[in-house]
Order: C-alpha cells, then structure tokens, then sequence
C-alpha cells in the first residue's frame, strides 16, 4: 500500500509539472461547461417536457460531464503501448510491484490532481454562476460517490484491457479515437442514455461504459433514486468484477508473450 | 513484407477510427435533433452540413499540416537544427517532412455528407455561392493551420505545447458539433474574435444554407473568412519569424 502512494504521488508531481497547462485547462473546462450550459437551455426553451427532467437537473448533469472530462485524460493503454514500443516496459516489471497494480496506481495520481486542481474548482464556479445543484440529501451524496469510484475504476479496466492488447497485437492510436468517441457516446457523457432511440439505449444499457458517466451523474441528479440507484451500482460492481478478472488473465497472457519476445 | 502489412493495418484501423469518430458524433446530433425537432432552428441535415463544412477544410489541413503539432517534440530533443542548416527555407522544410493519409478519410467522410445534405435540403448554387464555398474550405484549412502554428509556436518559448494543441482542438469540435448561436454571448466572442473558428463552417454556413438575408446587417461575417485567413496568415508569419529569432537549439 505504501508502494502504491509513492507511484500516486509521482504522477502527481509530474502533471503539477505543467502548470500552465492546467490552467489552460481550467479556462477550457469552464467554456465548456458554458457551451453545455446554454446547449440545454436553448433546447429546453424549444421543448421544455421532451427532457424527462428538469432544467436545472439537465444543466447539473451536463455540467458534470464536463467536469468528468478527466476520467478520459488517465490512458494507461497509450503509456503501455508507448512503453512496449520503446522497450522501456521491462524497467516497469522490474519494479517491485505488480504491473496491473502499478498502472492503476499512476492513473488514481493522475485523477485524483485533476479532481482536486480542475473539477473542483471549475464546479465551484458552475454551481456560482451556472445554476449547479447539490444531490438533494447526504444518502444520494455518498451513493454518488460509491458510484464514481466504481465508474472511474470501470474505465480504468477497459482501458487496461486496451493496453495489453497493445502488447501483442497493434498499434491502438487509432483505436483508441474510435474507443475514446464510443466511451463517451455510449458511456452518457454529454447526452444521457435516457433521450437515446430505443435499439441505441437497449445497446448502452447493457454495457459496462454506461457506469463511467451515466449511472454516477443520474444518481447525483435524483434521476436513479431508491432500489434503481442500488441496481445501478451493483450493475457496476458486477461489470467491475468481470474486468478484473478479464484484466488479469488478458495481462497474463500477453506478459508471457512479452518475455518470450525477449522484452 | 511484415512492415509493409503492419503499415497496412495501421492505414486500415486509422481510416475505421476516424469513420466510427464521424459517425457517433453524428449519431448525438442525430439524437438531439430527433428529439428536438431541430437544434436552434437549425434542421438534421443543416446540422451535417455544418459538420461537413468543417471536416473538408479540417481534411486538407490534417493531410498536409496535421504534424504541426510535433513541433515540440523538435525543439524539446535538439532535432530542430536539421531545417535550420539547410538551403531552404526552414518552414517550408518542417511542413513538408511529412503527409497525413487520415485527411483522405475525412475528406471522403465530408465530401459525402455535404452531397447528400446538398440533394436532401434541394439547394441550387449560383457560380458566386460556389465560390464562396470554395473559399470557405480553403479558408478553413488556413485558419486551423495558423492557429495550429501559432499555438505550437508557444514551444520555443515554453517547451511545450501539445496540451495548449489538445484545447484548441475541443474548441473547434464545440463549433463542428453545434450551431454557435447555441451558445452563449461569450463564447460567440471567443469563437468569432479570439480563437476565429467560427468562421471555418458557421458564418460561410449561414450564406450558403440561405439562414441569413443578404441585407441582414450581420450576412458581411457570412463573406469574411477568407480575410479572416489572410489576417491570420500574416499574423502566424510574424509569430514564426519572431520564434525562430528567439529559438536557440537545446545544445543537441
């Protein structure tokens, strides 16, 4: 556990390296956020019931997307793929920890800065100016939370899965446009599933990016409440679970592979 | 004969990722209008010729200039010095170490979109609103180009400058994907004044899709982006000039 801090904080020193990027970033996220903020409200003003919620829950919910733009900005596939192309990943297994740990390990650093130094500043100023709710009560608060660790560690997992395809097969730069497009489409990001076609939702209702941005804002916005919040996270620890264990054997695999490649 | 296939892979995957990009950011617009009717008034295949107004000039830029962006890794490893040494002029040898095949798709994506949107929204040109289209991809290629060149220009002094690359380029997918007047006041500002993007599909949409009377008193915008390219060209010149007096090798 202590390992697992000192990588954490490594990629933390790392991205704080850049400090004018951040705020740069900053800048971006707040633009963003005020693009999404009058998308909504021009809509609702055309046709205010086609929503299926309120005004201010829409904009909440837009708004968080944004600000979860960072889960996207932690791509363990494009590191790996970059280190088994320069060779350099045989000083990664070296390390006296295990690789899936240390990746995961580097991209809860890299989370972890962009919530403390970009989201939550940036939702401060929404919920100043942009009209931003709260969750309604404490219960919906730290069942948001659950459902945002599960979400970040769901997208953590198909990403890993990506890299270790990296390892054997292809180059993913390409594939990953392709994936990063499909996570936020299917995963709910800017439109919710709920104003999706019904063939569209019944295909992002049964997979796992649905609990990435989908499943932990509705939660926060009062949209999944009671028993439907409560399936919604056990549908994320259940896709969780099954990555995990994807992961693991996948990574195997291509670990073997790797060391009779010679590194 | 490996090489060659993985290269083949790697042109196959490229023109399947930026298809499949195109194709689900269509499909949320697609249900946004579906649901709403039209976005701000502007119909479902208004809104794909917009988005493919701006792919075609993107695509001319993404093929030839695409590699702008690198220009940090250069600098920040010393390699720069090689445009420097030799009997040309140093641009012109950066710009043209290199060609992007991606643009072909992107071009194919575009040129379809606008042609079924031409037919379905039973357009008829005039010789004069050719042109203007004409002018506007044209103009639209130069705008992201200087930007583009202008932003990587901030690595001679920073070092870096990929990041500040990254946020320009979602600043232009907020213009590809959604009429500006969707937006507030302040980002019409930036888009129109600051960071000019707008004009590589808005305005010239506006004229084209006959959304503006030519009297209105803001149609002139519709006609301004090639000016808005020249002054931009200009101005990156004077940025590049200013760079490279600046510039100093890294002690490669």
């Amino acid at each position: 556990m202590k390992i697992f801090w000192a990588f954490a904080r490594q990629a933390f020193q790392f991205i704080s390296a850049y400090r004018f990027n951040f705020f740069m970033e900053f800048i971006l996220v707040l633009l963003r956020m005020y693009g999404i903020y009058w998308v909504w409200r021009v809509l609702y003003t055309q046709r205010p019931g086609a929503f299926g919620v309120d005004l201010d829950q829409m904009v909440t919910y837009g708004v968080m997307g944004m600000a979860l733009e960072l889960f996207i900005w932690s791509r363990p596939q494009w590191y790996m793929a970059n280190q088994v192309k320069s060779g350099a990943i045989d000083t990664d297994l070296m390390k006296p920890m295990d690789f899936h740990l240390y990746m995961l390990a580097r991209s809860v650093g890299e989370v972890l800065i962009g919530i403390a130094i970009l989201a939550l500043p940036a939702l401060l100023v929404a919920y100043l100016f942009l009209d931003v709710q709260f969750p309604p009560d404490l219960w919906t608060g730290l069942m948001f939370a659950a459902s945002l660790v599960l979400g970040f560690l769901l997208l953590f997992h198909l990403n890993f899965l990506l890299g270790s395809l990296s390892v054997v097969a292809l180059d993913i730069r390409h594939i990953s446009w392709a994936y990063f497009s499909m996570v936020r489409f299917l995963g709910g990001q800017i439109v919710p599933l709920w104003l999706f076609p019904s063939f569209l939702r019944a295909l992002a209702e049964v997979l796992p990016v649905k609990g990435t941005y989908y499943i932990p804002i509705s939660i926060y916005i009062g949209r999944l409440t009671g028993s439907e919040a409560i399936r919604a996270i056990e549908f994320q620890l259940v896709w969780l679970a099954a990555l995990v264990l994807l992961s693991r054997m996948l990574w195997g695999w291509a670990y073997r592979r790797l060391v009779v490649q010679g590194g | 004969m490996q090489a060659r296939l993985q290269y083949r892979a790697d042109f196959l995957t490229g023109i399947v990722g930026v298809i499949v990009l195109n194709v689900v950011n269509l499909s949320l617009i697609g249900i946004l209008v579906s649901r709403f009717r039209h976005l701000n008034g502007w119909t479902l295949w208004e809104m794909v010729f917009l988005y493919c107004l701006w792919i075609l000039g993107h695509s001319l830029f993404s093929f030839f200039f695409w590699h702008i962006r690198t220009l940090e890794d250069f600098l920040v490893q010393g390699t720069f010095d090689q445009f420097l040494i030799r009997p040309a002029s140093p641009f012109v040898l950066f710009l043209g170490h290199e060609v992007q095949y991606l643009g072909i798709a992107d071009a194919t994506f575009g040129i379809s979109g606008l042609s079924l949107a031409y037919a379905s929204l039973g357009l008829h040109w005039n010789g004069m609103q050719w042109l203007l289209f004409g002018a506007a991809i044209l103009a639209g290629t130069l705008i992201e180009t200087t930007l583009s060149l202008m932003i990587a220009c901030l690595a001679f002094w920073t070092g870096r400058s990929r990041r500040a690359h990254s946020i320009l380029m979602r600043i232009n997918m907020m213009v590809q994907h959604y009429p500006v007047d969707m937006f507030g006041y302040v980002f019409r500002v930036i888009v129109t004044g600051l960071i000019p993007v707008a004009f590589m599909n808005y305005y010239p949409a506006l004229i084209l899709l006959g959304k503006l009377e030519p009297q209105s008193p803001w149609a002139w915008l519709g006609y301004m982006s090639p000016v808005v390219a020249a002054a931009l060209v200009i101005l990156s010149a004077i940025v590049w000039h200013v760079a490279l007096q600046h510039y100093s090798s890294s002690g490669g």
